[in-house]
């Protein structure tokens, strides 16, 4: 169960934050309290990835080898799920 | 190196083994493993048929909807035709829509998988034949129904994304609607039991020492598609419900004068809609890599970021839903988001292409039709990715949304990223299957027309689009200069049917199914699936080392074939396969499967009639079908989790397995899980209804004062949940007293229903009424569903029962005791949530 | 009635049109430019020469091509779309005109508003702008879900039952605009057409007045045969023509058919001919449109409709 955590940390970060911000805008929809909002959200979504970044990348020093190709993916995956969650927050903050 | 189960890894070292196996070993594997004969081959279960069956009705359904949208280019050559009435189109552009979407694309993936899978993994078959033969058998038979419809113009003609109001009894009185409500409902269910075998397949009976970084790629594809369906297919089960609720009882989800919305539908649709392009495209890419690297006789480059490819898509796939509905007016901030997911995921589909270009450079792949088709997909699917850049761009797409461009982009999308590498894989697996492999020469012809074909049609389509042509017109006006891109794009679609009449052609001249004696590795893979072999599959399973075995071990075949891996016979005298832990695929039991049977035919049969008899308002017919269909499930049922004479055999090399288990390791438990993840998800949808209903409308929402009742009847529920788990426990505890922990969970099984008929009785007192307004029929809805888990809980617990009366529950013989017990748990908590939430929401917080 | 050549997404006529345009060119490239780039990766791929072949045959493409590029591309079009989009939807002000747009089974319901949101004229299937300043569409629907559509003035967006969606359009030169249903309603939905035209601001302006005042008034032809038809026969139990009896709401209103351009909601020019043969028999030219057709009626008096019709401006 770890493993797959480690694994998928990232992307379940990512859809996280995704549906917090579709859910601020839904609630508040046509206000500035959902850009608002988006701020505080976006910056818990990457202190976790960041977190789960630094697990990853201390997993791929690991002796096995499979725990090095898993950290490696994992490091992999919380990097893309970074970069699309800075894109996800770019329209509320652009303005 | 690390142990996942506890199992020594050292162990594999012994493999392959020096020692002369037994004689008549083979042949007792090969007479376990042999398919019924004559009719009786359709009872047969074994994936080498199911798998070829399945293939082939998908393609059936392929061939069928070309052939309408054949018919429907030729009506759009010109101006005002008269080829097909209005009526008609619309009734063929539906369906065209539909058979592609369920009946080919999906269903396509799922018979690769069940095909391919087994042999990839080196398992002897799927963890749950039966539940392949009863997803296939669902599907075709509902399937062929399904699209016997339009000879009685009774198909639907609500557009494949079925839009209330216009699908609802006041704009479409017809049953044709109908037939597409509980037709593809259904098929879904099918869909659904696919993808837990799949799932199950993939993580619990790869070949020993086969690890995630060694699987296939298709494997890794198949799971995320999986998972995907799990996820999505939901959404759309349960929308198909309401909507057929609403046309059938008058329960107003959809009705905009009565409170509800019709955005609903679009947000459900669209959440199961969009996804679903993934889960079309993620399985065929994993074909395209496997392909790419077997014909360059290369390993795949950049295989990692591939997985990562494959896993972000299944991720990012579910947060772009709305970017098919940029043009209702949602607010700016919410499609911005959209728009910036619908970026996101495209970044792992340029990871895939250029995976896939850096492989054929690395190596040296021949020009065969397979690499044909590969790079003639790429280039496709390459230019529907770019379009599909631009609609998610929102300014460019209300512009653009709803015209021929869209038709042009995700024919390009669908096209380049899923049937040509199905045509590729056709021609590359057939000498898996077949004493012939497929002929080159018509198959570079095949090729050709094809993708020429496809050129022609649809990329003057995109100027059609830009012209101005809406999408689902039967016609178009003369004079308005819409005449030579459609002209054009008919002779197109013209050439790429006999393109595919042409592979027809080649399929009837050198299709020969065989199982042994087939033409074998043609094209030179390297992986499990192209050993040497049988029904049985191979015929030892062998310890898998690196990503292509097949290359990195010339001896391999042969070893498997003189049986010195796991499992050369059959230790118990029946069909079996090893069950191997997730991550690390470390043995950990042996599973006895079942053999060929009638009932999954006949359980699928009467399922299907169920649903289609229900739509022709047979009503009778249908009960009588349907409660024919539950004894069918049972007895396929029955025959499984037997006791075995022996509880741990020898499965070569001196490595002893169990030939039981119970708990959470087993497959039962596991497939049960992912049942439940999709119990749990039709649920979640039917929360964001009732929220989304309640934010659009509020007004139309009463305080009804029914908060007073929640604690205690969620009490209930609570209690019904506990007293299983006591029963579970007391099973685990004693030994086999055989009435105490069944009479647990047949006293949890009442607290079910008891607490579920409390609750609605409660509610009837209370005044709701689900015609009056989306509030009731929201709340009703609640209540039918859970009614509907509790119904069913109650007839587990009386298999339950009665097998314990048979002495078929004690230790350790608790598979079925347990997925019981989860299915029975689940039933509680979703019954206090839902008693929680419609009772304390509005009013009551 | 839409031309279609040029294409009017290339041929904007307006604010709300042009900067998409603009867009769709940006787009178009991008996209030529990156197909030629994978299909330069391609050829090299298969037939390049050795030394190209090792360039292209490692993770190195998939880092530079498959991601790092991809990532600029989009994050530019992201900013670019997200700056446009919010641009197009600026604030409505509310001192704009409003005209309210119905989307209806298989036409369109048109009614000016004043100041206070009520209606003051009456119209169908055509709408008339002045040039050079934006008119806000309150756009609903009365049955299905329909979606307005003017592509040289403006993308498109949709008409839902139980909401009102508001959208600007703008047209920078007198002239006629094409437009279209664009979300599938069923039945003839390809055959639901209407026409926008643009005004000079004094031309458009005497337009109101005389509309709004021939509202009040009676209708012309009211002693003629054709006005005893139109009530006898039953059209006036599903059209309006306002100073008259007829006020049936369930079909377009017809008081000012006659200085209508198209017959049959966008589908054919208005005149004598059309007119009359779509009151004969408009399910031939429109099948399963809600109109019945009238076999009883003889030429003559169909004749006498058309001319009663024809008055009406």
């Amino acid at each position: 169960m770890r493993a797959w955590t480690l694994l998928l940390g990232g992307l379940v970060v990512w859809t996280a934050h995704f549906l917090a911000l579709y859910g601020v805008a839904s609630i508040f929809p046509g206000t500035t309290i959902a850009n608002w909002l988006v701020l505080p959200l976006t910056l818990v979504a990457v202190a976790a990835l960041i977190f789960l970044l630094r697990r990853s990348v201390v997993q791929m020093a690991s002796r096995d080898s499979l725990d090095r190709w898993m950290g490696r993916l994992a490091t992999l995956g919380a990097a893309i799920s970074l970069l699309a969650v800075v894109w996800q927050a770019i329209p509320a903050l652009a303005r | 190196m690390k142990s996942e189960t506890g199992f020594d890894p050292a162990l594999f070292d012994r493999f392959p083994t020096k020692e002369e196996r037994p004689p008549g070993e083979i042949e007792e594997l090969e007479r376990v493993w042999r398919a019924p004969r004559g009719w009786g081959l359709l009872t047969a279960v074994n994936n080498n048929y199911i798998g070829t069956f399945y293939v082939g009705a998908a393609f059936m359904f392929f061939v069928l909807a070309g052939f309408l949208a054949l018919v429907m280019r030729v009506q759009l050559a010109l101006p005002l035709q008269g080829v097909l009435p209005q009526e008609t189109y619309n009734q063929f552009f539906t369906m065209h829509g539909t058979l592609m979407m369920f009946l080919f694309a999906v269903p396509m993936m799922e018979a690769l998988g069940v095909l391919l899978l087994p042999q990839m993994l080196a398992a002897r078959d799927l963890p749950f034949p039966r539940l392949s033969a009863y997803a296939f058998w669902a599907y075709f038979i509902g399937g062929t129904c399904f699209f016997m419809s339009l000879f009685f113009g009774l198909a639907p003609d609500g557009g494949w994304f079925m839009y209330p109001p216009l699908t609802s009894t006041t704009y479409s009185p017809g049953i044709n609607a109908d037939f597409w409500l509980l037709g593809i409902g259904f098929i879904e269910i099918s869909a659904i039991a696919g993808a837990i075998e799949i799932l199950v397949g993939v993580l619990k009976t790869r070949a020993p020492g086969m690890t995630l970084a060694r699987m296939p790629i298709f494997a890794w594809a198949m799971l995320v598609f999986a998972a995907m369906i799990l996820i999505a297919f939901p959404a759309v089960i349960l929308a198909t419900l309401l909507l057929e609720l609403e046309r059938a009882l008058n329960w107003p989800f959809f009705d905009a004068t009565r409170g509800g919305d019709p955005m609903l539908w679009q947000h459900l649709f669209w959440f199961f809609g969009h996804p679903e392009v993934y889960i079309i495209f993620l399985p065929a890419a994993g074909l395209v890599s496997m392909m790419v690297s077997a014909l360059s006789r290369v390993t795949l480059v950049g295989y990692q970021l591939v997985v990562l490819a494959l896993l972000a898509t299944g991720f990012i796939s579910f947060g772009v839903w709305a970017h098919h509905m940029f043009t209702t007016g949602m607010p700016t901030l919410s499609i911005s988001f959209f728009s910036a997911a619908s970026m996101a995921v495209s970044v792992p589909a340029g990871i895939q292409v250029f995976s896939w270009i850096a492989t054929l450079a690395a190596g040296k792949p021949r020009h065969n039709t397979p690499t044909l088709f590969l790079v003639g997909g790429i280039v496709t699917f390459v230019i529907g990715g770019l379009t599909g850049v631009m609609v998610a761009m929102v300014p460019f797409d209300w512009q653009v949304h709803d015209t021929h461009f869209i038709v042009a982009h995700l024919h390009y999308v669908l096209i380049g990223g899923s049937v040509f590498p199905v045509f590729a894989g056709l021609y590359y697996w057939t000498p898996m299957m077949s004493r012939r492999p497929l002929s080159e020469r018509l198959g570079k012809w095949v090729f050709w027309l094809m993708f020429a074909g496809m050129q022609i049609t649809f990329l003057p389509m995109h100027l059609t689009g830009f012209m101005g042509m809406p999408r689902r017109v039967y016609t178009y006006l003369p004079g308005m200069g819409l005449e030579p891109t459609n002209m054009i794009s008919t002779v197109g679609a013209l050439t790429f049917g006999v393109g595919v009449a042409l592979f027809i052609y080649d399929l009837a001249r050198n299709f020969r199914f065989a199982v042994e004696g087939t033409a074998g590795n043609v094209y030179g893979g390297g992986t499990l699936e192209w050993l040497p072999n049988g029904l049985y599959a191979a015929r030892s399973i062998p310890v898998v080392r690196s990503r292509e075995p097949l290359w990195d071990d010339p001896n391999l075949g042969d070893d498997v074939e003189q049986g010195r891996y796991f499992l050369p016979g059959t230790p118990t005298g029946q069909r079996e396969t090893i069950i191997t832990s997730p991550i690390r695929a470390e043995p950990q039991y042996l599973q006895i499967m079942p053999g060929p049977s009638v009932w999954p035919l006949l359980g699928a049969l009467f399922t299907a009639g169920f649903f289609l008899l229900l739509t022709i308002q047979a009503y009778t017919p249908a009960v009588i079908s349907g409660i024919l269909a539950i004894p069918s499930i049972m007895r396929w049922l029955w025959e499984t989790d037997r006791p075995v004479a022996k509880q741990e055999v020898d499965v070569g090399g001196g490595i002893r397995l169990k030939t039981y288990a119970t708990g959470p390791s087993t497959h039962g438990w596991w497939a049960m899980i992912m049942l439940l993840i999709v119990a749990f998800m039709v649920f979640l949808m039917l929360v964001f209804g009732f929220l989304f209903v309640f934010g659009v409308h509020p007004e139309y929402w009463i305080d009804f004062n029914a908060s007073g009742p929640a604690l205690p009847i969620a009490a209930v529920y609570t209690a019904g949940g506990a007293l299983v788990l006591l029963g579970r426990h007391l099973l685990q505890r004693e030994g086999s007293t055989l009435w105490s922990p069944t009479t647990q969970v047949l006293l949890g099984c009442l607290a079910l229903a008891g607490a579920w008929i409390l609750d609605f009785a409660l509610w009837q007192d209370a005044g709701i009424d689900p015609e009056a307004s989306a509030q009731g029929a929201l709340i009703m809805a609640f209540l039918s569903l859970e009614g509907f888990l509790v119904g069913v809980a109650v007839l587990m617990g009386a298999y339950l029962a009665l097998r314990t009366s048979r002495n078929m529950i004690e230790r350790p013989r608790s598979v079925t005791f347990d997925v019981t017990m989860l299915f029975l748990v689940y039933t509680a908590a979703q019954g206090a949530a839902s008693t929680l939430l419609t009772r304390l929401f509005p009013g009551g917080l | 009635m839409l031309e279609a050549w040029p294409p009017p997404i290339f041929d904007p006529a307006g604010p709300y049109a042009w900067p998409i345009t603009t867009l769709s060119w940006v787009l178009l490239a991008m996209a030529a430019a990156v197909l030629v780039l994978v299909v330069v990766a391609l050829w090299l791929a298969l037939f390049g020469s050795q030394r190209a072949q090792a360039k292209v045959g490692g993770t190195k493409i998939i880092w530079m091509a498959g991601i790092a590029l991809p990532v600029v591309v989009l994050t530019a079009l992201l900013l670019y779309g997200l700056w446009l989009t919010s641009s197009l939807s600026d604030e409505i002000e509310g001192d704009e005109m409003r005209v309210r747009v119905t989307g209806e089974m298989w036409w369109w319901r048109v009614a000016y508003l004043d100041d206070e949101g009520q209606p003051v004229s009456h119209d169908a299937n055509e709408l008339h702008i002045p040039v050079g300043q934006p008119v806000v569409l309150e756009l609903e629907s009365g049955d299905v879900i329909h979606s307005f559509w003017v592509p040289r003035l403006s993308g498109k967006l949709d008409m839902i039952p139980g909401r009102r969606n508001l959208m600007r359009i703008q047209a920078d030169e007198p002239g006629v605009y094409g437009g279209q249903c664009a979300e599938y309603c069923g039945g003839p939905h390809a055959l639901m057409g209407f026409v926008v035209v643009a005004h000079e601001p004094p031309a458009f302006a005497r337009l109101m007045i005389e509309r709004t005042a021939r509202e009040q008034a009676p209708a012309p032809g009211a002693a003629s045969q054709g006005a005893e038809l139109f009530q006898t026969t039953g059209c006036a139990a599903c059209h309006r023509i306002a100073g008259t009896d007829a006020n049936g709401l369930a079909g377009p209103d017809l008081t000012f058919m006659g200085a209508r351009r198209t017959v049959g909601a966008g589908i054919l020019p208005n005149n004598t001919g059309t007119l009359m043969g779509w009151i004969g028999n408009s399910q031939a030219i429109k099948p399963n449109n809600r109109m019945p057709p009238y076999p009883v009626l003889s030429r003559e008096e169909l004749q006498a409709i058309t001319a009663y019709l024809e008055m009406q401006r």
